[in-house]
């Protein structure tokens, strides 16, 4: 979209702000249109426990969006989202519950995984792809191993926090999601450590010729998707109250969807917290509305399915359109 | 031939140690020698010019100095250091001519990337923007550049002022290299930043300027080294030489050597079939063509970069407008990256292209293959043989096998993208006799070469610049000075 | 660094030599029927090697292709084959609807690669999520149990060999001869070394692509509706082959880059993998235990494997003074495509 537009009106965006925030910005509007559907159908939805409850279950699938966005600002992609995610749930459910010590060295050994994982990725030039196919292997191993069967129970304080009301009747969920997305956004907006990521997945040369360290940040990069697949796992577990290496095995390719609607790129460079966040919201939202409308969930994925290839055929078009 | 002018300058008389000293620096790729032997001087308050020719080693000899590849054998000395850290020599930056940017980041976060060790960290938005901001302001009045935008949605012209800018941010700043720093630019841009240079000279920095813009390089810099093959053959105070002695200096000894053209009809055959025709617009706006009649070895010259490419693409893609035969074959300039099929050896190489001319309903027929190979290992004698590692062999071999590949399809239209680049003298004198004689058995040539010399084996040539025809020229007219006046020539109107 | 490339060793030795490995380990441990452990191997592995082969066509077309819609394909394909064969009283008209489901969701993938430029690990997760979405409405109310006679063959083993497994051992020299001896076999391989090189020697890059996913799209669904005749047709059914698949043809020494397939590699692989897994139960590893060692084993490989000149650091060749000198000597970094 040309800021020509925006300058006639009055507005001096930077150039190429415009471009950046609108396919976000469009989510947004499609996340406000299906809650409005949905509240027409169901107007229980408008109140803090409506809320609470359609939201709840698309928290996890938010914190494990931004972990996405911030590989693919780096221009990488994780396919392995899924079974990490539920393996945190049995790490949470079982040691951190009963060996508190045990729990949070197993929840930092993951992430320093995660780590070991970009490192291999950087000095081996393996694909992502691949290697975080391969590390999902691993995940789903060690969950199933701590837990083979779904079990365990959410720790006392995370049971909390499932009942927690913030003040002013803002819903619990909102609150989480805004400060996970405010966080990312954050670090990969605001510091320089963001202005690394993005750079290794914009142009790696020129993060080299500035003195910077591709494997460093790559191994940072990598962490940061863990820790945020460690809140993801934690939230998780509040949410089903226990356990299950298998819970959200769609994890890996919702994620990805989210970050494709809230306008991230597959070839690096872009970190689009506030966008990733409508997506993931607005997929979340799509099966509480395929349920009021009473259509199979089992189209639930096809519809994303199509969402994906719909949305990027239409920035194609804009884009030839535009430039 | 010219050799070492007296060339003493205010900075080099005030009698100081050089800032950058090498002395007989070699470097090796592989099997090609980049740098043969490099010997120069760089003093402090000076502004020291660097042409030469596509591979004499000018985009190596700033690698070096930059810190980025490390010699062979020889040495560097910048400011009393002779080991760069990763980071490269102590004050030492170089503005690129491109790839240093990351284009989805705004211009003040590539500055902090950039000048992270002269940026507070605390609060550095602010700062990075405001020092991106003086900067541009300072070399660049007239920019619209500001400190959001994001790199990918400006043009290449301001793209460039912020990449020259981005090197000039160093506190510690002594030496900056400029890498062909005005082929972007237009108009005042070029002034200002020249005139920011001088002022750089001024407060006793020195300035290595890189650039084919002859003209540029002369009012700018007080000395100008020549270089060839891998060496600097030499230095001249840049007021006691021309245009024309520098280019002499970088290729006379081919321009002297010209190939007997007398052999081929200058008049255009206009009895044979058209196989080429692409509709451009000449210089001054009129519509024209550049037309091949089949057999013809046409010539595409000119600065590198000034549309040729464009040309052959066209071609390529058999853009609506454009005429081409209906078999076409092309052989790249860029052989790493669009040549080579790095796993195969010599044979596949060569015969990827005619497959589907040697096989039967789609079914390879290897006694037919490897007679072609056999016939064109021969011809072109490829060192290796055939079953050799195409990695294994030497960059021009691989050429060879390069070009055979081309010339053995059936194809009767072969373009060329300037494939003879960085390829030994033996090696080109090989394949423009295998041009000659495959034009002579009716196969039209339009041929890319950013080395004029080159376009003295054509037919007719066409000088372009920035996507224009500057003019055609016949036969025996085809000569180095020729093409650099209509290339150069332009050149001079548009900053006039 | 370890080159795959090795004139005198062919590149598929490594994982047979695993899955031998495997084989001793497992008579060692058992102490009997090695004989039975093979045939066991040789019925399950047909399904593994017709995936596999499908997802080293894609992946030998160059880097970043990669088919992972093979997993919920195959269960579509077993779906549809039950179904439709019921339906008509025919398994091969069963047959014939898996492979027109495959082509169909394999056309889903084609069109967003080529035309909507999705690059092909979405676009082929897009797929996964349609056909998914189908396997899931069409299983609700199922009815339909295999052939009979498609059933007994599926399970026949004369002399102990599966001949199942011969059938797809046929197919598979199918397979490399097409890739040796044919001009699409070169010109596709040639696209996955250097696609743009390939596409300057007249390759077509379209009709390449076009073909490896809808090869890969019909493999993947026919190998369901097999394997769905053998056992029974079921939504999960393939939720397996997605990882094996792409394990099999990485260990088998099929380059991930591109450029080289090793048919014979992915049996290897095939064999290793299944024999492995019935090690793993034999000694009484969990489930969990077998995923974890397998990942190790992909994460190993891949560590090995990778990093052959080619891929990663580029030796430095320099390009000349007219540009682009940027990747000289500079690692060229693997990203999404």
């Amino acid at each position: 979209m040309s800021t020509a537009i925006l300058d006639h009106v009055g507005f001096n965006l930077p150039k190429g702000y415009a471009r950046r925030a609108l396919p976000g910005f469009l989510t947004l509007i499609a996340m406000v249109l299906i809650l409005l559907v949905c509240g027409t159908i169901q107007p229980r939805i408008w109140s803090q426990n409506g809320l609470t409850l359609i939201m709840s279950p698309i928290v996890a699938l938010a914190i494990a969006s931004m972990a996405q966005m911030v590989m693919m600002s780096i221009g990488d992609i994780d396919l392995g989202i899924g079974f990490f995610v539920g393996m945190i749930t049995t790490i949470v459910a079982t040691l951190l519950r009963e060996t508190p010590m045990l729990g949070v060295l197993a929840l930092a050994g993951s992430v320093l995984a995660y780590a070991l994982l970009g490192a291999l990725v950087q000095l081996r030039s393996v694909p992502s792809l691949i290697a975080t196919l391969g590390a999902s292997f691993v995940w789903l191993g060690l969950g199933l191993f701590v837990l083979p069967v779904p079990g365990g129970a959410a720790p006392d304080w995370l049971f909390k926090y499932a009942f927690w009301k913030p003040p002013l009747s803002i819903p619990a969920p909102v609150v989480t999601m805004v400060v996970a997305t405010a966080l990312t956004w954050f670090v990969t907006r605001r510091t320089g450590l963001g202005v690394k990521f993005r750079s290794l997945g914009s142009n790696p040369v020129a993060l080299m010729r500035s003195g910077g360290s591709l494997v460093v940040t790559r191994m940072l990069a990598y962490g940061t998707v863990g820790i945020l697949g460690v809140l993801s796992g934690i939230t998780l577990t509040a949410e089903i109250g226990g356990g299950d290496v298998n819970a959200v095995p769609g994890y890996t390719l919702t994620t990805v969807a989210a970050v494709i609607l809230g306008g991230g790129m597959f070839t690096g460079g872009r970190a689009v917290a506030w966008g990733t966040l409508a997506g993931a919201v607005t997929l979340g939202l799509l099966t509480v509305l395929l349920t009021l409308l009473n259509l199979s969930s089992n189209l639930q994925p096809a519809v994303q399915g199509f969402i994906v290839i719909a949305v990027l055929a239409g920035r194609l078009v804009v884009e030839r359109m535009t430039r | 031939m010219l050799t070492h002018t007296s060339a003493t300058t205010p900075a080099i008389a005030a009698g100081r140690e050089p800032l950058v000293q090498v002395r007989r620096a070699v470097k090796t790729y592989g099997p090609t020698k980049a740098l043969s032997g490099v010997t120069l001087d760089v003093h402090a308050g000076e502004v020291f010019g660097v042409v030469g020719h596509n591979g004499a080693g000018k985009s190596t000899l700033m690698r070096v100095l930059s810190g980025l590849d490390a010699i062979d054998s020889g040495s560097v000395q910048i400011g009393g250091v002779s080991t760069p850290s990763e980071r490269g020599f102590p004050g030492v930056r170089m503005a690129y001519q491109e790839g240093s940017l990351a284009l989805e980041l705004t211009v003040y976060e590539n500055i902090y990337l950039s000048s992270k060790s002269w940026i507070p960290d605390r609060r550095w938005h602010g700062a990075a923007s405001r020092r991106a901001m003086a900067r541009l302001d300072e070399i660049f009045p007239d920019h619209v550049v500001g400190p959001a935008d994001y790199v990918d949605d400006l043009t290449l012209a301001d793209r460039q002022m912020v990449e020259i800018s981005r090197a000039t941010i160093a506190d510690d700043l002594r030496l900056l290299i400029l890498d062909e720093p005005t082929e972007s630019l237009s108009g005042s841009a070029v002034d200002h930043l020249y005139d920011y240079v001088r002022k750089l000279r001024a407060s006793g920095h020195a300035i290595i300027l890189v650039s084919h813009r002859l003209r540029e390089v002369l009012s700018v810099c007080d000395r100008v080294a020549v270089m060839k093959d891998g060496a600097v053959v030499s230095t001249h105070a840049a007021g006691s030489v021309t245009e024309q002695d520098l280019f002499l200096a970088m290729g006379g000894e081919v321009a002297i050597q010209k190939t007997g053209n007398g052999a081929r009809p200058t008049a255009t055959d206009s009895s044979r079939p058209v196989c080429v025709k692409v509709p451009m617009t000449t210089v001054d706006g009129a519509a024209t063509q550049i037309v091949a009649h089949k057999g013809e070895v046409i010539g595409l010259a000119g600065i590198a970069g000034q549309g040729q490419e464009q040309v052959l693409d066209r071609l390529w893609r058999r853009n609506g407008d454009v005429q081409a035969s209906a078999a076409l074959a092309y052989v790249p300039g860029d052989r790493q990256r669009s040549g080579i099929l790095p796993l195969w050896d010599v044979a596949r190489n060569l015969t990827i292209a005619a497959l589907p001319s040697l096989s039967k309903n789609g079914i390879r027929q290897t006694e037919k293959e490897n007679a072609l190979v056999a016939e064109w290992v021969e011809r072109l004698k490829i060192r290796g043989g055939a079953s050799a590692a195409i990695t294994g062999l030497s960059g021009g071999n691989q050429q060879k096998v390069i070009v055979a590949r081309a010339f053995a399809s059936d194809a009767d239209t072969i373009l060329l993208d300037d494939p003879f680049r960085g390829v030994d003298v033996h090696t080109k004198a090989e394949l423009y006799q295998l041009i000659k004689s495959e034009a002579q058995k009716g196969r039209t040539i339009i041929w890319y070469s950013s080395e004029n010399s080159e376009m003295q084996h054509c037919d007719r040539a066409f000088v372009l610049r920035a996507g224009r025809v500057a003019g055609e020229l016949h036969g025996r007219d085809i000569s180095d000075e020729r093409i650099i006046s209509l290339s150069f020539a332009e050149a001079r109107e548009a900053h006039a | 660094m370890i080159k795959l490339r090795n004139h005198s060793i062919p590149p598929w030795t490594w994982s047979f030599l695993a899955a031998v490995i495997v084989l001793v380990l497992t008579y060692m441990v058992s102490g009997r029927g090695g004989s039975q452990t093979i045939t066991l191997a040789f019925t399950v592995a047909p399904y593994l090697v017709l995936v596999g082969l499908g997802q080293m066509l894609v992946m030998s077309a160059g880097p970043g292709n990669i088919d992972v819609s093979v997993a919920k394909v195959f269960s579509l394909g077993g779906l549809v084959a039950i179904a439709v064969g019921d339906v008509t009283g025919s398994w091969v008209l069963g047959l014939g609807a898996s492979v027109g489901v495959g082509l169909a969701m394999a056309s889903i993938s084609v069109v967003s690669i080529l035309y909507v430029r999705i690059p092909p690990i979405v676009a082929t997760l897009a797929t996964s999520l349609i056909a998914s979405a189908i396997s899931l409405t069409l299983a609700k109310g199922f009815q339909g149990s295999a052939d009979p006679v498609l059933k007994s063959f599926l399970s026949w083993a004369p002399f102990g060999i599966p001949a199942f497994a011969i059938v797809v051992l046929l197919f598979t020299i199918l397979v490399s001869l097409i890739l040796k001896k044919t001009t699409w076999g070169s010109q596709m391989l040639a696209f996955g070394q250097a696609r743009r090189a390939a596409e300057y020697a007249g390759v077509n890059a379209k009709e390449t692509i076009v073909i490896v996913y809808l090869t890969s799209g019909v493999l993947a669904a026919l190998a369901g509706a097999l394997r769905a005749s053998f056992s029974a047709p079921n939504v999960e059914l393939g939720n397996d082959y997605l990882l094996d698949s792409i394990a099999v043809v990485v260990i088998g020494g099929t380059l991930m880059s591109g450029g080289r397939a090793v048919p014979a590699g992915v049996w290897g692989g095939a064999l290793f993998f299944i024999l492995l897994d019935g090690l793993l139960n034999l000694i009484g590893w969990s489930y969990a235990g077998q995923n974890v060692l397998k990942g190790f084993l992909v994460l190993a490989v891949l560590f090995l494997a990778s990093g052959a000149p080619i891929l990663s650091r580029r030796v430095s060749q320099p390009t000349t003074d007219a540009g682009n000198d940027e990747d000289e000597a500079e690692p060229e970094i693997k990203s999404l495509s």
